[in-house]
């Protein structure tokens, strides 16, 4: 599936963060996160107001310690829709 | 740099698990080229067992090691000890640095640490292999002392000697197999031609499982005295990467067992085929029974939130730190939970190691089948499980010949520990999709808002079990349907299934006990209480119960010594 908004996802020990080259946005849930990336896009100036857009948020498992990156490799990806 | 799955083939070249497929059927491949005559593996180093007078009066490398090579071809006939262990080194440590470019790993790190852990573990595996602490008493020592004295011991699997010894005396023209009874001085005599029986004060006849324990105890003492050069391993001391690799071989190893266990007693396909479904109901059982009793204990008597009993509950009852990862993924926990309790697991699972392989042989010598599996279900990490498999079967089957004389084929009570295990592994990505649907739609539930990608469950599978598979149907394959190249197969896969999966093992053990810092438990009072009352009075009884349920009556084949 295409989403129309990329995102890399990481958290640094108190909030979410998910940014590309355009945005970066943060928030202490994950719900706060995707009010902020709806914030962040609609500032952007790169949507229309009321777009319907896919936001595919992955996160970036090389923020975990390598020592335990053996044992898994793969935290989660989510995709949200924002209406802006 | 950032690594994020995307697409299905991500990973492939970047993480462990796929290059402990890459490394495995790389030299899978190259074992089966002795189909056509080429021995691409004989270089491989195989442990011999020494004995140390004899060592002292006449020291030689070779008497510790020697080339694998079989009969597929000559070309390492001339190999001393020195050469295949440098040759070894060369390979592995060639490929798996290809494999830790790849990785991102630092590479100089990567190759000063492997060097280190590689001569480290051959050192441990060839001192566990001198003859006091490792070779077997001979059954005629066993059984007939008066005759033959209670001190004659095998260098090599006790069941040839127990033959030569026979054959000696039949050419002696005393054939015992028809009732003769030989002279305290013929048995002497035959005894003293057979090159690798040998008369020593004591013996301890742990077989290879002394090594092992050698090896796991070395790397725990750099692991937790030796704290600066373990920093120093750090970069190459994966176990995961090893132990999956090792599994990798050990599916050539079961596609041999099917093959020719079958053919020999009669039953073992079948034997392979009831470890197999029995290993599935096992797992499932697992799954459905330890979770919520482990989730209703985190919530109900420590008052933990929901995220962190859910993912404590997957890390103590499924398969540890993979299973804390993928649920705390599924559930969106933040990722320091997952993290904290991947280093109880890591822990823990060394004591689970430590504890039970010496406990089931004590407690339950009489089911090595039932033992196997019940170390599958409880057990964490792969490392930790395939290591106390191997221990395990080692211990088991000394002890049972030194009791019965019997002897049972080695490596079934370890497939019957990995096979268990690999179902569970199986199935996380599926258990932590289910769960992300829960989180996800029931428990925080924002209508609309998230969805669940299936791709969540590829992206969690074990990927090492694809080559573990390909390589015991490839094996199976080759056998069942060119049987005409059979025997040349089974020249290069013994030299991939044999010294190559046991040097696996042997690094995984130095390199989990280097990994492991028993000082991290410091601080984590509750849920190390948590972990310990979860693993001993519910997971560990539990899952013998289930063990016996679905295991009980299968037992190894018997080597029979005549």
């Amino acid at each position: 599936m295409k989403a129309d908004v990329e995102l890399k996802l990481t958290h640094d020990g108190n909030k979410w963060i998910g940014q590309n080259e355009q945005i970066v946005a943060s928030g202490e849930s994950l719900n706060d996160l995707d009010e902020e990336v709806k914030c962040a896009l609609q500032k952007s100036g790169s949507y229309a107001a009321g777009a319907q857009l896919t936001v595919f948020m992955g996160f970036d498992f090389e923020t975990f310690p390598r020592w335990l990156r053996q044992y898994h490799n793969h935290y989660f990806n989510r995709c949200v829709s924002l209406v802006l | 740099m950032s690594e994020v799955n995307r697409k299905w083939t991500d990973g492939m070249l970047a993480t462990e698990d796929w290059w402990a497929v890459w490394v495995g059927l790389i030299l899978f491949g190259a074992g089966l080229l002795s189909i056509w005559g080429i021995d691409a593996v004989g270089w491989m180093a195989k442990t011999k067992t020494w004995e140390w007078s004899k060592f002292v009066a006449d020291p030689s490398f070779n008497m510790f090691l020697k080339a694998a090579h079989g009969k597929a071809g000559k070309a390492y006939e001339g190999m001393g000890g020195f050469g295949s262990l440098i040759v070894t080194f060369l390979v592995f440590g060639g490929i798996t640095t290809i494999g830790a470019y790849f990785q991102k790993l630092d590479v100089k790190k990567y190759v000063l640490g492997f060097t280190c852990i590689f001569f480290i573990t051959f050192a441990s595996w060839m001192a566990g292999h001198e003859a006091h602490f490792k070779a077997a008493m001979t059954s005629q020592s066993k059984l007939q002392s008066e005759i033959y004295g209670n001190d004659v011991y095998c260098m090599t699997k006790v069941h040839k000697c127990t033959r030569k010894i026979n054959k000696a005396l039949k050419k002696m023209g005393i054939d015992v197999l028809g009732g003769q009874v030989p002279t305290q001085e013929q048995a002497a005599m035959a005894v003293g031609k057979v090159k690798k029986a040998i008369r020593l004060s004591w013996g301890l006849q742990l077989g290879g499982g002394f090594s092992y324990i050698l090896s796991l105890l070395v790397g725990l003492f750099i692991g937790n005295f030796l704290k600066g050069f373990a920093g120093f391993l750090k970069e190459a001391a994966k176990p995961e990467w090893f132990i999956k690799t090792a599994i990798v071989y050990l599916g050539v190893k079961l596609g041999h067992m099917s093959i020719s266990s079958t053919a020999k007693v009669g039953g073992g396909g079948e034997l392979m085929l009831d470890l197999a479904l029995s290993g599935a109901a096992a797992a499932f059982v697992a799954y459905l029974i330890f979770w919520p009793i482990v989730y209703a204990l985190g919530r109900k008597a420590f008052n933990l939130r929901r995220d962190a009993s859910a993912v404590l509950a997957s890390g103590i009852s499924i398969c540890g730190v993979s299973a804390a990862i993928a649920t705390a993924g599924a559930i969106r926990a933040r990722p320091i939970l997952p993290i904290a309790v991947s280093m109880l697991i890591v822990v823990f699972a060394m004591v689970e190691l430590l504890v039970l392989p010496a406990a089931y042989t004590a407690l339950a010598p009489d089911q090595p089948i039932v033992n196997a599996a019940a170390m599958g279900m409880t057990v964490k990490t792969d490392g930790a499980d395939a290591a106390a498999g191997a221990i395990l079967d080692e211990l088991m089957v000394a002890n049972h010949y030194t009791k019965t004389g019997e002897l049972w084929e080695e490596d079934w009570i370890l497939a019957g520990a990995v096979l268990t295990k690999i179902w569970i592994d199986v199935f996380i990505g599926v258990w932590a999709f289910v769960l992300a649907l829960i989180w996800v739609y029931k428990v925080e539930r924002k209508p609309g808002q998230s969805r669940v990608g299936a791709s969540e469950i590829w992206f969690r599978f074990p990927k090492f079990v694809i080559g573990y598979f390909i390589a015991w149907l490839t094996y199976v394959a080759v056998v069942v349907w060119f049987p005409e190249h059979a025997k040349h197969a089974d020249a290069g896969a013994k030299v991939v299934q044999s010294p190559m999966r046991k040097m696996m093992f042997m690094l995984t053990f130095v390199a989990i006990g280097v990994i492991t810092d028993f000082s991290k438990l410091k601080g984590m009072g509750r849920l190390t209480l948590l972990y310990a009352i979860a693993l001993f009075a519910i997971v560990a009884p539990i899952a013998y119960v289930v063990s016996y349920i679905f295991h009980h009556g299968l037992m190894p084949p018997v080597v029979v010594a005549g």
